[in-house]
């Protein structure tokens, strides 16, 4: 098992370096670089050789990248030229926003979902079970970016919810945390609507299934309840599909919400990642893409031991496999 | 010769060896960036001019009057030269000098760049050497001084400015109360223009930093009517996006099409086939007048109602494209050159900016008419500016929007020599007769002190410009502004950020 997690440590390492590496090197070759993107057409070429020089921009991409290599292994990422402030100061503070939108929603939509895919998978008929299938099918058809633009445009129209941003201008009467959980409504929604319909889905067919099991009409003939079944006996073995994929979307959730980050100004790595590459600041880009690997790395290991808390057989068989 | 101080003493005496003082309006400081060393020399620089047998000189330096502070103000280029370095010396509490080397028409326009800096904050910056990174980014809001109507006392990277009135402001309002009448003032750092105007509509916001797009005018007209925005049409832009083809000499290399991609009369056909009128109804939906030179009526100084306009008239561009051997031989509707080969060349413009995008798609489908094809490629604007610096491209629309209104304080664009002569850069000495002409015309422009004569001097500019077209400019857009209804007293201007121009008297109603 301990071999099993080292292999899988080194796995996350490689994949954050290979991530950034492969994010520095297409950030740096493509044409143009920070200084001709933020100078304009005005510049002269002195002034753009000054700024290129300043930023190290006027090195060899090997050279550049030898350095930053050597300082990232110092946890030393480089300096956003946009921002002007070291990477590392700057990455922490948004994937923590960006951690509080991901996991919002996935808490929102495990509360949502899972009981919706229990109540639809363990009965055969009915009006309910139907109308949620075919609502999780209407959302899971819209990708989370329609879903935000749309509830933007809702709590635009309604003047209900703030539209962007984490926080107001001015704290309002109820206080901070008050005021972020409005301002978490509408992007937190966004993410959490179509993946409740997922793991609606997950959770129905994997309970369908586990309803039809043997041991479940053993016991309704030994006269326990259903409801008794379905939440406790059922639900167990049902959770397994789910469990399996949860890692997986916790480390997706947290690399992949730029989107609806962009779209309500949400002031997380997307945000960042984006401006970054807008601005070809090209160590920020290497850093966002790194802090989302380490993500979806953190989240694989989370997924696998998820599952083998809930079915041993998987962690023996993986350790087998290691 | 090199500056023993580094521009901190001033010369408190310039001797020469024959006993001659040397007036001090006569020696003057400047400073260049060395890119090997990464570092700034700096100089002092003394003209004598009747020393013709060389004889030495006894500078001495002293910290008494004050020594020159060395502000980053933009080097200007004062005559047909090189770039200079102004002097500007604090002689006394109360009093700061600007030495010109030589007469400068616009004068102290130049100021409106010159950062008044505390010196209880930076003097200790200075001295050290690093005056140029103390005040970035990263400073702490409580750190830094200013002396405008706000301060900055918050910065959250890629999320807001917020800015705290500030107590010691000079100004005052006619009735003698104090300015400014905002305690507060945020700005939003937003992801795009979009999500700016759906904040505004829903009340989130309650100005915009910026024009708003032309396919954002019926959206926003319709919430102005509703009362729920107001909106305002600030008249003509000073800028229009411009065309212009690469004329470096032997820029295109071997390509045989350079024989008639540089030449006049391609700019001057693809001028008369392009309609302005279609340009302004697709590209800014109406909202957009007809521009035949560098100047829009946007400008009511510098404009030329009396300039040479260009008529649309496609025959007339055929006629012109065929008088450089540029004619349909095969009867397909294109044109061929004189070895046969299809007249087509690559414009270059700005990705994700609708109005080049539009403007380039138009210019596409209007020469198509007369028989030219032109393939658009949209790129990053970083990556059409390498391709402009390195002359490694054919055409480019884009926008090189003026630095100023004064066209003295654009020697970039208008000097061979200039680092924005866009479409041949910074050359050695003038490749064309009426590039030459143009240098003589706005040296005399820059240094006289007439207005008559310097707008006299610039129309004659104007002319040659429209004639050889190096720059192709088609439609100004109209500048349309929108904020909250509850904003008041506002000044706009037409330049950015419109609507904060005087920020100090923005009041807000309850």
């Amino acid at each position: 098992m301990i071999r099993y997690a080292a292999r899988r440590l080194a796995f996350a390492l490689f994949l954050v370096i290979a991530v950034s590496s492969a994010s520095l090197l297409l950030s740096r070759l493509a044409p143009g670089d920070f200084v001709t993107e933020t100078l304009g057409a005005r510049a002269s070429r002195q002034t753009v050789e000054e700024q290129r020089a300043r930023f190290g921009l006027n090195r060899s991409f090997g050279a550049q990248y030898r350095d930053w290599l050597a300082s990232a292994a110092r946890l030393d990422f480089g300096y956003s030229m946009l921002y002007d402030r070291p990477v590392r100061d700057l990455i922490p503070e948004r994937a923590a926003n960006t951690a509080i939108l991901a996991l919002t929603a996935l808490v929102c939509a495990t509360l949502v979902g899972v009981p919706l895919g229990i109540v639809s998978g363990s009965r055969r008929g009915g009006a309910l079970p139907g109308a949620i299938r075919a609502v999780s099918v209407v959302l899971l058809s819209m990708p989370p970016l329609l879903t935000s633009l749309f509830l933007v445009f809702a709590a635009a129209r309604t003047g209900w919810l703030p539209i962007a941003g984490m926080r107001s201008a001015t704290l309002p009467a109820g206080g901070a945390f008050l005021d972020l959980l409005r301002h978490l409504i509408v992007p937190a929604a966004a993410i959490a609507l179509p993946l409740a319909a997922m793991l609606e889905r997950l959770q129905s067919q994997a309970m369908g299934e586990v309803i039809a099991e043997p041991f479940v009409l053993a016991s309704l003939a030994r006269g326990v309840p259903r409801s008794r079944i379905v939440w406790h006996g059922a639900l167990k073995a049902a959770l397994r599909p789910v469990a399996a994929v949860y890692g997986l979307i916790i480390g997706s959730l947290l690399s992949g919400s730029f989107a609806v980050e962009v779209i309500t100004a949400w002031p997380g790595l997307g945000s960042l990642m984006l401006q970054a590459l807008r601005t070809r600041d090209v160590y920020l880009v290497a850093g966002c893409a790194g802090a989302g690997a380490l993500f979806l790395a953190g989240g694989t290991l989370v997924s696998d031991l998820a599952l083998a808390a809930i079915d041993p057989r998987a962690s023996e068989t993986r350790a087998e496999q290691a | 010769m090199s500056d023993p101080f580094n521009g901190l003493q001033a010369v408190q005496s310039a001797v020469r060896v024959d006993g001659k003082q040397i007036n001090p309006n006569n020696v003057w400081f400047s400073k260049n960036f060395n890119t090997t060393t990464n570092q700034w020399n700096y100089y002092f620089n003394l003209f004598d001019a009747n020393n013709t047998s060389g004889l030495a000189y006894t500078i001495v330096f002293g910290a008494n009057p004050l020594p020159p502070v060395f502000g980053p103000l933009t080097d200007q280029i004062l005559a047909a030269g090189q770039p200079f370095s102004l002097q500007v010396t604090a002689t006394d509490p109360h009093t700061v000098v600007v030495t010109f080397p030589s007469p400068f028409a616009p004068g102290i326009r130049i100021l409106n760049d010159l950062p008044i800096l505390p010196r209880h904050k930076l003097e200790a910056a200075l001295k050290a050497g690093t005056f140029r990174k103390a005040w970035g980014l990263d400073t702490p809001p409580a750190l830094m001084a200013g002396l405008g109507p706000f301060l900055v006392s918050e910065y959250v990277p890629g999320q807001r400015v917020v800015f705290a009135r500030n107590p010691s402001y000079f100004a005052k309002a006619p009735d003698g109360g104090a300015l400014p009448y905002l305690d507060r003032l945020v700005v939003e750092i937003v992801p795009d223009q979009s999500a700016e105007l759906l904040r505004l509509e829903s009340g989130q916001l309650d100005m915009m930093t910026s024009e708003i797009a032309p396919d954002a005018y019926a959206p926003l007209k319709r919430a102005a009517d509703q009362g729920r925005v107001t909106l305002l049409d600030l008249g003509v832009s000073r800028n229009a996006d411009g065309l212009w083809f690469n004329l470096k000499p032997g820029a295109l290399g071997g390509d045989p099409r350079a024989a008639w991609l540089q030449r006049d009369e391609l700019r001057r056909a693809i001028s008369m086939a392009v309609d302005r009128k279609l340009f302004a109804d697709t590209v800014f939906f109406g909202a957009g007048v007809p521009v035949y030179g560098p100047e829009t009526p946007g400008d009511k100084i510098w404009y030329w109602p009396g300039l040479p306009q260009t008529p649309h008239d496609t025959a007339a561009a055929k006629q012109l494209l065929a008088s450089i051997g540029l004619t349909d031989r095969d009867g397909d509707g294109l044109l061929e050159d004189a070895q046969n080969r299809p007249v087509r060349f690559t414009l270059l413009t700005q990705k994700g900016r609708p109005n080049l995008e539009r403007g380039a798609a138009v210019i596409r489908d209007e020469l198509k008419k007369i028989g030219v094809v032109v393939d658009v490629v949209a790129l990053d604007a970083g990556a059409v500016i390498d391709q402009l610096l390195h002359a490694r491209y054919e055409a480019i629309y884009f926008n090189a929007d003026k630095s100023d209104l004064d066209p003295g304080t654009n020697p970039d664009f208008w000097f061979s020599f200039g680092s924005a002569h866009v479409w041949n850069l910074e050359q050695a000495s003038p490749a064309t007769p009426w590039e030459r002409q143009i240098d003589a015309l706005m040296t005399r422009q820059i240094a006289s002190p007439d207005e008559a004569e310097r707008k006299s001097l610039y129309n004659d500019v104007q002319k040659i410009f429209s004639e050889y077209l190096p720059v192709v400019y088609f439609v100004a857009p109209r500048i349309y502004v929108a904020h909250s209804v509850r904003v008041t007293n506002l000044a706009p201007s037409e330049y950015r950020p419109q609507l904060l121009w005087r920020p100090d008297l923005v009041a807000v109603g309850r």
